[in-house]
Formats: structure tokens, C-alpha cells, sequence
């Protein structure tokens, strides 16, 4: 509810390990491969999506239907462990979901660029952090950049926004400003944490994640041989990476995969790296570190069962559920084979 | 509440050696008991609630488990016996 107060992990450790148990396994992804937009739709209906489901059946319809039905699930089951959750855990927990509201800011700064229609923004919206229903409806109403700005005055994202502008106007494109959403979140994500196991913990998660991804935005820019300052996408906070290794890094492949296979991580995404040299396929170094993720929150939430832990790693695998729905419907549509799909699926 | 303990002590010491008596600590050790046993279903109390709140068959099982920790106030209360 709110950051004041003791915290109460057990109630809200109870609640999400049950929610935990309802998420699909292995076998309802081998049925869900099987199965058309409909069936995956009529399926979700039977199981914790049929509120969504139900809400949304009357406006969308296929592939659609089972998208917007995710994110309002996503947004909603977030929604509620923030509202149980009290004290310094609420804290660490809007920490993390923190992220969806980057993500909206991003999605609305997208959405007025392109002179999109505001019901298409808002379908896209997902609606899990810190933001009210007040403040996004201000977002969605602001018909330009810097009426979107305006709206942020007063939150972590107004001042680096403003800083961003003037780049912005001067290229008319929207990376400065993106990354200016993406560094005032993972600036806040790591400050300030307190000392208790659990916390130290779930700070070497976080890291693990702001590494990973600058991992993959660098291997991105070293496949791609773009002439991009790579130090421009370089996130703080990290173990593994500094922003002049980073930049090293990035121009050669070869010294980068190699810099990754040496580092902490390299028993996790060994394979994975092996995999990349041969195959040459980023998609599946992308998988093996989501999947590295996902096993390292698994483990976080059984080392302290009261603590912070669990509920990360419930968040993460039910971000991780929507992702594989997501993609069996869309490869679906696409017209894949069930193995080409399961080949798409992170799954631990 | 220091200036509780101190006036406490105090008296403890002026009626000289209450805590001696073996009444008086069989009723602590049984009201320490209480405290511990009440400290312990806080947690177990709130976990069940949220168990319950998930999924309402659980009603029994967290139930049982919230009221497990009383077990040590009736364990105590065998000192009373004891002493009394």
C-alpha cells in the first residue's frame, strides 16, 4: 500500500506462492503449441485469465484479444502485490516494477511521435507501476512530446526528459529520449538498497540483469557493425561491464564473446555463447540469458522463503508466462510449426 | 520505557528478591511462553490469511498451522503445575 511501516512478507510470500502454482507448465504449453488463436483464447478463458478474457472478448477478437488480455493480466496481478505489500518491501517491489512505467513513457512518447490514435496507445499500455490512472490518462491525453514531458514534471523522468529535448528537436529522433527513460530507471533501481541478505541477494539480480542487458545491447551493436557510440547505450549499475569496456567491447565480436565466457557468468551462458559462435544466432543467446534469469529468480526465492525473494521470482515468471503466450500466438499466426514455436519458448 | 524498567527494578530490588519466589517465575516463564507463541502466529497468522484469501480450502490447514504455536503456552503452563 504504501512505503511506510513495517513490512509484511509472509502474507504477501503466501499469496504470490499460491499464484505461483497457477501458472502453466510444461504440459499446457505442449497443448497451447497445439492449439489455434481461438483455442488459445477459449483456454486462457478456463484458466486465470478469464476476467481479461471476458472484459476484452467483445472489442478484440484472435491474436488481439490474447494480447491485451496479457498485459491487463500482468498489469493487474502486479497491481495487486504492490497494493499488499507494505513498508520496505513495497519499496523493493516498485523498484522493479518501476520498469512498466518506463515502458508506458516510452509507449506514449512512441504513440505522440507517430501521431497515433490514443486508443491504440492505450491497448499497448501496460498498466503495473507506480503511475495512477490519473497520471497515464494525462499521458495519453498530451498530443506532443512536450506536452507528454509536462505531464512527468514531477516524477523521476521529468528532468532527464527535459535534458533529452534539446537533443531530440536537434535529430528528430527518439533514442536520446528513450535512453533518458531507460537510465533514470536503472539509476534508481540500485540506490539506496538496504543491507539484509535477502536485499544483497536480490541487488546481485538486479545487477545480473543490467549486465545481461548490456551484454546483448553489445553483442546487438557488434553483429551489427553499425557505426553507433556504443557508450551511448551503456546502462550504470553493472558488475561486468564499465562504459569503456564497454565500448572496446562492442567493436570486436570475438573479444566480447570471449569477455562474457570469462566473466561470473560464464557457466550459465557457456552454451549459449558456444552456440552463437556456430550458429551465428542471436535469438538463441537472447533466450539462454532470459532463461539464466529465470533459473537464477528461481533460486533467489527458495534461499529466504520470507523475504523479498519469492515475489521477484513470481514476477519474473509470470512476465516470463506472457512472453511464451505471447509467442505461441503470434507463431501461431505466423504460421509456425509447434517445434518452431517450442524452439521460442523459455521455459525452466 | 526505560524509565518503566528503571522504576521496575527498583521495586524488584526495595521488596527484595521477588523474582525468587517460585511462583513469581513460574508466572513469567508462562507469560514469556505466551509472548513467543504470539510472536510466532504473527507471521503464521498472516501467511494464512493470504493462503486463504488465494484459495478458501485452505481455511482448515491454516487454521491448524496459525494455532500450532500455542502448543509451547500449554508446554509452560506444566511448569506452574510443577512448581505449584
Amino acid at each position: 500500500m504504501s512505503a511506510a511501516g513495517s513490512s509484511n512478507p509472509e502474507y504477501v510470500v503466501a499469496r504470490v506462492r499460491a499464484r505461483r502454482g497457477s501458472l502453466y507448465g510444461d504440459e499446457e504449453y505442449r497443448k497451447l503449441t497445439r492449439m489455434g488463436p481461438a483455442e488459445i483464447a477459449r483456454f486462457m478463458e478456463e484458466s486465470t485469465y478469464g476476467a481479461e478474457i471476458n472484459a476484452l472478448g467483445s472489442r478484440h477478437g484472435g491474436v488481439d484479444l490474447i494480447e491485451y488480455a496479457l498485459n491487463r493480466n500482468l498489469a493487474e496481478q502486479f497491481d495487486a502485490i504492490l497494493d499488499w505489500s507494505e513498508g520496505s518491501l513495497y519499496d523493493l517491489i516498485a523498484r522493479y516494477l518501476r520498469k512498466f512505467d518506463a515502458w508506458n513513457v516510452k509507449t506514449v512518447i512512441r504513440g505522440a511521435y507517430t501521431d497515433a490514435d490514443q486508443s491504440a496507445v492505450e491497448v499497448d499500455l501496460i498498466r503495473a507501476g507506480e503511475f495512477d490512472d490519473r497520471r497515464i490518462r494525462r499521458l495519453l491525453e498530451a498530443d506532443s512530446i512536450d506536452a507528454v514531458i509536462e505531464v512527468l514534471e514531477d516524477t523521476i523522468y521529468g528532468e532527464p526528459l527535459r535534458e533529452a529535448y534539446a537533443e531530440y528537436e536537434e535529430t528528430d529522433v527518439l533514442v536520446p529520449l528513450e535512453n533518458a527513460v531507460d537510465r533514470a530507471f536503472y539509476e534508481r533501481l540500485l540506490s539506496g538498497l538496504g543491507g539484509d541478505e535477502p536485499t544483497r541477494q536480490y541487488e546481485t539480480f538486479l545487477k545480473a540483469e543490467v549486465d545481461f542487458r548490456n551484454a546483448t545491447n553489445a553483442l546487438r551493436l557488434a553483429r551489427s557493425g553499425a557505426d553507433i557510440d556504443p557508450a551511448a547505450y551503456f546502462i550504470e549499475g553493472g558488475d561486468l561491464f564499465t562504459r569503456s569496456s564497454l565500448a572496446r567491447l562492442a567493436q570486436n565480436l570475438d573479444e566480447l564473446v570471449e569477455f562474457i565466457g570469462d566473466s561470473q557468468y560464464g557457466d550459465e551462458l557457456g552454451p549459449a555463447l558456444r552456440e552463437l559462435e556456430e550458429a551465428d544466432s542471436l535469438i538463441a543467446f537472447e533466450h539462454a540469458i532470459d532463461g539464466a534469469l529465470l533459473a537464477y529468480g528461481d533460486r533467489l526465492g527458495t534461499i529466504h522463503p520470507v523475504s523479498v525473494t519469492p515475489v521477484i521470482s513470481y514476477i519474473l515468471a509470470k512476465e516470463r508466462e506472457t512472453e511464451n503466450i505471447r509467442a505461441i500466438a503470434r507463431g501461431k499466426e505466423a504460421g509456425l510449426s509447434p517445434d518452431e514455436i517450442e524452439s521460442e519458448l523459455v521455459i525452466t | 520505557m526505560f524509565e518503566a524498567t528503571n522504576e521496575l527494578g527498583n521495586l524488584v530490588l526495595s521488596t527484595g528478591g521477588t523474582l525468587t519466589d517460585p511462583n513469581a517465575a513460574a508466572a513469567l516463564a508462562v507469560g514469556l511462553a505466551a509472548l513467543g507463541a504470539g510472536y510466532a502466529e504473527r507471521g503464521i497468522g498472516s501467511a494464512a490469511v493470504g493462503a486463504m484469501a488465494e484459495d478458501d480450502d485452505l481455511f482448515v490447514n491454516g487454521l491448524i498451522l496459525t494455532v500450532l504455536p500455542e502448543t509451547i503456552v500449554i508446554l509452560a503452563l506444566v511448569v506452574v503445575f510443577i512448581v505449584g
